[in-house]
């Protein structure tokens, strides 16, 4: 470790940290267009310039390496003079269409202007002409005229993806990032050119005039579209609800993790959240039932526990079955392993998921589910559904899920579950598997409830609720939580309704791989 | 007594062909540099020297050298041949009328540095100094001054042109590389050095034409010698290319040191038939601009940095009392708006708007605080660039609207 001043201030930051890292620890943000963390310092955009006693000329925060006793200052008045240049060169080119720019809101450009600028233009020449709308990939637009020439996306595709479509063209102020002729930008993380870029110079089509970036709100939550488990934004809008929406979700972003994903996600994970808003199931289905008038989500565990106390307890852990999916978090997995498996016996357990996908060698798992790891850790034997196996002599089958559909034909799974006498299925999407269960639980999605997925590499990661449940949905663990002290299985356990935290700082103590390194 | 150096036997028929320039004592430095001499004490020798940069800058060529760290990956030479620097136009008389003695330097220097590569980077339009540079290198090679095991000394080394593609910037140390590396011709941000990671992320020696052709005139009569044909500190002569309104425009090998008003008025004959001198710009177009008066100025590093002017490349450019100054400027602002690689915000956006509004004037449309901007602008790009061409721009636009704003707002409207 050595010292140096930032501001005055002493700081103590290891050696070899630039300039800019160092300030960052210290909690003062240098302003900077053209750096991003995933790659080597730039220097082209000389908005981090700081002054450091000793040197003439004011040094680059991004790439200047500290070295002891170093006096940096971020905010004297040469540099805040020499920010305000940058500025006034870049806003001199820059188009001031704000009002129509997806980026607004969200801009670095608007935001350092906002902060360090605020000048009158004495810009009164006429600004150059480009290029406004460029077709560069499936999603993606660019607009030279917005561009500031940080080549983020340049060194993203030279430096990431390797495979280099974008370049910079012309020189001087003609200069402009263009794709190279023939090329088209097709890879998995094409939507991460859209996410780096500091200003509205590329944007999504996916987002592009949808909405307003300040009418939405944005929460941390875990990818579930393959076992990679990359960390997410998940931006939904909030309030206004004077207008109809057709959907809560409208974007979702890359969060840092340098453990899991670095800077970014995937374009599956980027572009397919709309599972999240449509085709939900938001109500409890009955569709033959004795008990229809008094079934709510509040005793829809009693009511599972009085028909699981049914089966002739010297059948039942023949009369039961169960199908899983390891979108089921940790926790959830957890309870039905200790209330079915441990505590009933249970064998017939399959599982049904989405079919695997094709992955890279980069994010992209080829499993297309969050948590296979960790339903094998708990102890799960992964076998796939076996209708023949999974009718014989059952009574009651508990099914968690949407995608047996997507596994057999209507016809053949109809067959198999008429042949047994009651069935209840757990899912947040409605589809025609609807109609052959006896009643089905609308449930909560990754995005709605808490909990924690095991990734492909075996990290163990928390979530938290980011939107509310609709309707009637309930996260799987609390009518699990409840189901077990229904049932009478550990009940110094169960009595004391076991929520996401509980649960995984117990499965830490049964299960070595779970144990925190702080429990 | 101080003599030519560099241009002794220019204007000599066929000079430019290894007979002839070895009848001239020719290839006698390579001889004495790699039988007779260690690296070690060419380093020392040239050192002693005091040979700066011929480029620009001014650097002393023996300290860069020593700079090269030791290692097992492949070093380079590069010899920067892209003389962009508008009035420059002294390399092209070294390489096409003398081009073996360039190539002594690089065989001196390679051997000195450990280099078997050497590249020389040439300006695109040279085409004709390309191919004869490429005829000097053949019949070099045929003599075994290059190739394997050169003189039986046991060391090697090949050397190449490589022709530019017109770009300004390419003159830049680093944006050289990247061009030679065959990528757009972008200056990268130091350090590293390119005597550290240089071409092809190896340690690379890069040095003027002029500089390396100093070499074997160094190895031959000593560093003492050549510190005695210019200054103390800054040894040697220096090739003065004189263009404008004088009588006799063209290259003058003088030393370091003589007045620029003995250059303009005794070597290059003086002003043309009625001009008078008005201004002049003493160290290529980036160095500041100097008025009639303050002409009476010794031509070296130290002074012209006194001065608040440059050496830069020894170009001298006469302008006469004919000539506006507006015109001048526009001239400047629009070769920089031009050459600028747009890779940093200050010289792109800088450059290009200081030039609209310097057009903008010239079309008499020009505004009170016009000046004023112009002066802000490029005292903004001033130091704030990632590479020497801000600056390069920023100096000669700040030097002219000082000394001779007078003038420039004779053109604002009123």
């Amino acid at each position: 470790m050595i010292k140096i001043f930032i501001d005055e201030e002493p700081v103590e930051v290891e050696e070899g940290t630039t300039v800019l890292k160092a300030a960052e620890r210290a909690g003062i943000h240098i302003p900077h267009l053209c750096y991003h963390p995933a790659f080597p310092p730039e220097g082209s955009c000389r908005m981090c310039l700081v002054e450091i006693e000793g040197f003439p000329k004011l040094e680059l925060a991004c790439s200047t390496v500290v070295k002891e006793d170093m006096k940096i200052s971020t905010k004297s008045e040469r540099v805040v003079e020499a920010r305000k240049a940058v500025l006034e060169f870049l806003l001199a080119e820059h188009p001031l269409d704000c009002p129509i720019c997806d980026k607004a809101g969200d801009c670095k450009l608007q935001d350092y202007y906002d902060e360090y600028g605020l000048f009158e233009s004495q810009f009164k020449e006429t600004k150059e002409k480009k290029e406004k709308k460029i077709k560069i990939g499936k999603h993606l637009i660019l607009d030279q005229e917005r561009c500031i020439l940080c080549t983020r996306c340049v060194r993203f595709l030279k430096e990431v993806t390797k495979t280099q479509e974008l370049g910079v063209f012309h020189r001087g102020v003609h200069s402009c990032v263009n794709i190279y002729d023939g090329a088209v930008i097709e890879n998995n993380y094409t939507g991460n050119l859209a996410e780096i870029c500091p200003v509205g110079a590329i944007t999504d089509e996916d987002f592009r005039f949808k909405t307003r970036t300040w009418f939405l709100k944005e929460g941390e939550s875990i990818c579930p579209l393959c076992s990679r488990g990359c960390n997410i934004l998940i931006q939904y809008h909030a309030g206004f609800s004077r207008f109809e929406l057709p959907k809560r979700v409208y974007r979702i972003k890359a969060r840092e993790n340098p453990e899991v994903n670095g800077f970014w996600i995937c374009d599956r994970g980027r572009y397919g959240y709309s599972y999240i808003d449509e085709g939900r199931t938001d109500q409890i289905i009955l569709n033959k039932i004795e008990r229809e008038n008094v079934l709510t989500r509040e005793n829809i565990s009693e009511y599972l526990g009085e028909k699981i106390k049914s089966v002739a307890s010297a059948e039942k852990a023949s009369g039961i079955a169960l199908i899983l999916h390891t979108w089921l978090s940790n926790e959830e997995l957890f309870l039905l392993h200790k209330i079915f498996r441990k505590g009933l016996k249970v064998e017939k357990i399959f599982f049904a998921d989405l079919p695997q996908g094709k992955g890279d060698e980069y994010l992209l798992t080829s499993e297309t589910s969050p948590n296979r790891r960790g339903a094998q850790e708990i102890g799960f034997d992964i076998k796939t559904v076996d209708l023949d196996a999974l009718a014989k002599g059952t009574d009651f089958l508990l099914a968690f899920g949407p995608f047996l559909s997507g596994l057999f034909s209507l016809k053949d799974l109809k067959a198999a579950l008429d042949k047994i006498k009651r069935k209840v299925l757990f899912s947040p999407h409605s589809n025609e598997l609807d109609s052959l269960f006896d009643m089905v639980i609308p449930v909560a999605l990754i995005a709605e409830k808490e909990g924690s997925l095991t990734n492909v590499e075996g990290i163990v990661q928390d979530f938290q609720p980011v939107l509310e449940p609709p309707g009637d949905s309930l996260p799987e663990w609390k009518v699990l939580s409840d189901l077990g002290k229904e049932l009478g299985i550990d009940s110094d356990f169960f009595k004391k309704f076991p929520t996401p935290e509980t649960i995984l700082s117990e499965m830490g103590k049964t299960i070595p791989f779970f144990k925190r390194k702080n429990d | 007594m101080k003599e030519k150096v560099l241009t002794e036997h220019f204007g000599l028929e066929n000079l430019h062909k290894i007979d002839v320039y070895q009848k001239q004592g020719g290839y006698r430095a390579t001889e004495k540099a790699l039988k007779k001499m260690k690296p070690q004490e060419i380093l020392e020798e040239v050192k002693k020297a005091n040979l700066r940069g011929r480029g620009g800058a001014g650097f002393p060529a023996g300290v860069k050298w020593s700079f090269v760290p030791p290692t097992d990956k492949p070093k380079y030479l590069c010899v920067n041949a892209d003389e962009g620097e508008p009035g420059t136009f002294k390399d092209r008389y070294i390489m096409s009328h003398n081009p073996h003695m360039l190539l002594e330097g690089i065989i001196i220097t390679s051997f000195c540095v450990g280099i078997s590569v050497a590249f020389i980077y040439i300006r695109g339009e040279y085409e004709a100094i390309a191919l004869r540079l490429e005829q000097a290198i053949s019949e070099a090679y045929e003599k075994g001054f290059l190739g394997k095991n050169i003189l039986d000394s046991g060391f090697d080394l090949d050397i190449y042109v490589h022709r530019g593609a017109g770009a300004y910037i390419c003159g830049e140390e680093t944006a050289l590389l990247e061009s030679l590396e065959g990528k757009r011709g972008n200056p990268r941000l130091k350090p590293p050095f390119p005597a550290s990671v240089g071409l092809f992320q190896c340690p690379t020696v890069i040095n003027n034409v002029e500089t390396i052709s100093n070499i074997s005139h160094i190895i031959l009569n000593g560093a003492e010698w050549f510190v005695k044909q210019g200054l103390p500190k800054d040894g040697g002569t220096r090739i003065f290319g004189v263009s404008g309104m004088v009588k006799n425009p063209g290259i003058y090998e003088l030393p370091l040191g003589t007045s620029l008003k003995d250059i303009i008025f005794k070597h290059a004959g003086g002003m043309k038939e009625g001009k008078k001198l008005k201004a002049v710009i003493p160290g290529g177009m980036s160095a500041p601009i100097l008025t009639a008066d303050e002409i009476d100025i010794k031509m070296d590093f130290d002074s012209l940095i006194e001065a608040n002017s440059m050496l830069g490349s020894a170009a001298i450019i006469v302008i006469d009392d004919k000539t506006s100054i507006l015109d001048v400027l526009k001239v400047i602002t629009k070769f920089y708006s031009h050459e600028s690689c747009g890779q940093c915000t200050p010289c792109r956006i800088g450059n290009s708007w200081i030039n609209k509004i310097v057009k903008r004037i010239a079309e008499g449309k020009g505004k009170k605080e016009d000046i004023d901007n112009i002066v802000r602008l490029a005292s903004n790009i001033e130091g704030n660039t990632l590479c020497p061409l801000g600056d390069a721009a920023a100096m000669p636009i700040l030097s002219i609207t000082k000394k001779f704003r007078k003038e420039l707002e004779s053109q604002l409207q009123p």
